[in-house]
């Protein structure tokens, strides 16, 4: 089972799908909250619109699953007119993602591009940002071209980090970092931005191991960029790049090291030179360590880390804060 | 398979392993265990029950991904959407929960929600659970009100009952927990109730010693068979969650080496052994000397493998290669070999390569393996996840279909 097919579990609940249908009729009223009734887009907007103010999150978060679960069978044009329709962000959230969940489960396989549509030309940018929450978790980076690159210019702040959140969640809770396509568009989304917090969203937290070489250079370039933040967080999204990759990453970051003036983005290359090289990365640090004395503390804090000779990055990050913790 | 995860992955349940010891109560725990959203993986809320999310995998596997992207205009959805609708049965709807919702209380919840549990509706049955969590509150009376109800409610109740307690924040109260495991350890009780209490502790965010004590104690006594699984993995659940919120995991590792060492059930001592490769502990000398003994002369050969995995995590790196090493040469089973192999790379990354050359001239099998590790590690690969999920074949031995 390919790791990045895991994230797609945000649609539990099919093996209710496969069981048939209870005998209803039989059961007495006894109660209101008893009678079921085959789920209509009616019936399920007017619950919604109620129940999304409720103070329950049980029941807010299972009026969520059941508009999932029911779309693929709720009637194709009668959801889409609703969506078109809705104007209310919180129920735009919920008809796009509905629309989102037909295309996944291959009932309706255009659906989301109804959902791209209203993401990218809405008049109101808080329908955009929820139409591109929709998305998140999905496959919809594969399904919809270039939408990445041009929300990435939308003239809303909220949408442009929500567009981020979305590349950055779906990188990897969908794929696990294990899909180049996935980890370049993001790459590219990121490189394409102009705003500098979204790039550095974006980057940040990017695994790289499956980056194609094309978008590697997009993001060495990254290291000249003016915000520290874009520098800081492209130095860390180095850290990961594939084998091909690492030599010059690893010469680019070392350049840059003695030049950096911020000592975030200073930080930043030091993890990052720390994760290309491990164990072989301490002489490195070593000669690193007398360019900037404050500095000291924090590469003498990798070394022990690396020396340690642990053998996976999610654990040398761990040991490095529990050596940390120690002193 | 996880292709992250250079093992399999431990502690699925009880019937994934050779035999059931207990007969037909194995299956009945899963049943159990599964029911209330206990999976291994799945203690932490942020995941959904995999029972639920096995499914829609699998539609998904020969789905969407395989023709990669493109936005091209598929053919009319008319046609696709009535097939659709003839593929998928339709989801209920409860138009009338709302009022469900805003007039229940924790005193009037087991009358009302027996109807609806009655439904069978597998995202009800969810709310239900969420709901006696949000009723339950961080009131330790309320909580107490519930383990009371779960000592005799049946079947899908019991379930909704101790959900809803595991994931209340009353749970975390002293006294709620010692009251769970109070009826995890009353004897008068089935060992299934029991097994379900002592799982609704898997989300304690610690265990005062007291009580890892008696249920290590537990899981040691021949009778406990599926409650003392389930104490088993709560221990194990419990240490995960203290090291990722950089708390001490050496007292629950303790208990658990101990369960892993004596616990006369196998399927009990195998989860025991695979617990700390959820949080991968650097081992102690102490550790490192009882988790040698375990690769020494457990008889189960699953269990050889996890304790391979295990030190590897050592502070002791020359000791355990050295071990690994002798290990191989003694050892009979090629998967328990392959572990010795691959593991010893997650000692020592590419220092290893010596050792490793040595066991592929003892045992000549593992000789193509041997170059890819070389190859992997001359290319500047230096991260073991990475090198391991580089491997063209990361089951050269069909060690991983062993128990389909």
């Amino acid at each position: 089972m390919p790791r990045f097919l895991q994230g797609l579990r945000a649609f539990g609940g099919l093996t209710l799908l496969l069981a048939s249908q209870p005998a209803w009729s039989t059961s007495p009223a006894a109660l209101p909250a008893l009678r079921a009734e085959s789920c209509s887009v009616r019936g399920l907007m007017d619950q919604l619109r109620e129940g999304l103010r409720s103070n329950s999150k049980a029941y807010r978060d299972y009026l969520n699953a059941v508009l999932r679960e029911a779309a693929v069978s709720l009637p194709s044009g009668e959801l889409h007119a609703a969506f078109d329709r809705e104007t209310d962000p919180a129920m735009v959230e919920q008809l796009a993602a509905a629309l989102v969940a037909r295309s996944e489960r291959e009932a309706e396989k255009d659906a989301i591009q109804a959902v791209a549509r209203r993401a990218l030309e809405d008049r109101d940018p808080s329908v955009r940002a929820a139409t591109v929450r929709a998305m998140r978790r999905t496959g919809a980076l594969e399904k919809t071209g270039d939408m990445y690159e041009r929300l990435m210019r939308d003239g809303s702040p909220e949408v442009r980090m929500e567009a981020a959140q979305n590349l950055i969640e779906d990188n990897q809770y969908v794929y696990s970092a294990h899909h180049g396509p996935a980890t370049d568009l993001a790459v590219n989304a990121a490189t394409a931005s102009t705003d500098p917090k979204v790039t550095a969203r974006i980057l940040e937290s990017l695994d790289t191991r499956k980056m194609g070489p094309e978008a590697g250079q997009k993001l060495l370039g990254m290291l000249g960029h003016e915000s520290a933040d874009v520098r800081r967080s492209a130095a860390l999204a180095l850290g990961s790049v594939p084998a091909a990759q690492m030599g010059p990453a690893r010469e680019a970051l070392v350049g840059m090291y003695r030049g950096e003036r911020d000592a975030g983005v200073r930080k930043a290359l030091v993890q990052g030179i720390a994760e290309l090289g491990f164990a072989d990365a301490v002489p490195e640090l070593r000669k690193l360590r007398s360019v900037d004395p404050a500095m000291a503390p924090e590469i003498d804090a990798w070394i022990r880390a690396l020396e340690s000779g642990v053998q996976e990055w999610g654990l040398l990050l761990r040991e490095k804060q529990r050596l940390q913790q120690v002193r | 398979m996880d292709s992250s995860n250079p093992t399999q992955t431990p502690g699925s349940g009880p019937s994934r392993g050779r035999g059931v010891p207990w007969g037909l109560a194995g299956a009945g725990l899963v049943a159990v265990l599964t029911a209330v959203g206990l999976v291994w993986r799945g203690g932490d809320d942020a995941q959904a029950p995999s029972a639920t999310a096995a499914p829609v995998k699998a539609s998904r596997s020969q789905g969407s991904h395989a023709g990669g992207g493109g936005t091209g205009a598929a053919p009319a959805g008319v046609e696709e959407a009535e097939a659709a609708e003839r593929r998928f049965s339709d989801q209920t709807c409860f138009p009338e929960l709302g009022r469900f919702n805003d007039g229940v209380t924790l005193e009037t919840f087991r009358e009302q929600a027996a109807p609806l549990l009655a439904s069978k509706d597998a995202l009800v049955r969810d709310y239900l659970k969420a709901k006696l969590a949000e009723l339950i509150g961080d009131d330790a009376g309320k909580a107490g009100q519930v383990v009371d109800w779960a000592r005799d409610a049946q079947g899908a109740e019991f379930q909704v009952l101790l959900s809803g307690l595991r994931a209340s924040d009353a749970v975390q109260k002293p006294q709620v927990a010692a009251r769970l495991l109070e009826a995890g350890m009353d004897a008068k009780l089935s060992i299934e109730r029991r097994a379900g209490m002592l799982s609704a502790l898997d989300t304690q965010k610690h265990l005062p010693p007291a009580a890892m004590d008696r249920m290590a104690d537990f899981a040691r006594d021949p009778a406990s068979t599926e409650a003392g699984w389930a104490a088993t993995r709560t221990l194990g659940r419990v240490m995960a969650r203290e090291s990722e919120n950089h708390g001490d995991a050496s007292p629950y590792l303790d208990r658990l080496i101990t369960i892993a060492t004596d616990a006369p059930d196998e399927q009990i001592r195998h989860l025991a052994q695979t617990a700390p490769l959820h949080n991968s502990p650097v081992l102690d000398a102490k550790a490192t000397e009882r988790f040698t003994r375990i690769l020494q002369s457990e008889g189960n050969e699953d269990g050889r493998d996890a304790a391979a995995q295990v030190l590897a995590m050592s502070s002791d790196k020359e000791q355990v290669l050295k071990l690994f090493t002798d290990s191989f040469q003694r050892e009979q089973s090629v998967c328990v070999r392959w572990a010795l192999f691959r593991f010893s790379a997650r000692v020592a990354g590419r220092e290893a390569l010596p050792v490793m050359a040595n066991m592929a001239t003892v045992d000549p099998r593992f000789q193509p393996l041997y170059r890819v590790f070389e190859t992997l590690y001359a290319q500047g690969n230096v991260d073991f996840i990475r090198v391991w999920n580089e491997l063209p074949d990361q089951n050269p031995f069909g060690c991983m279909d062993r128990h389909q």
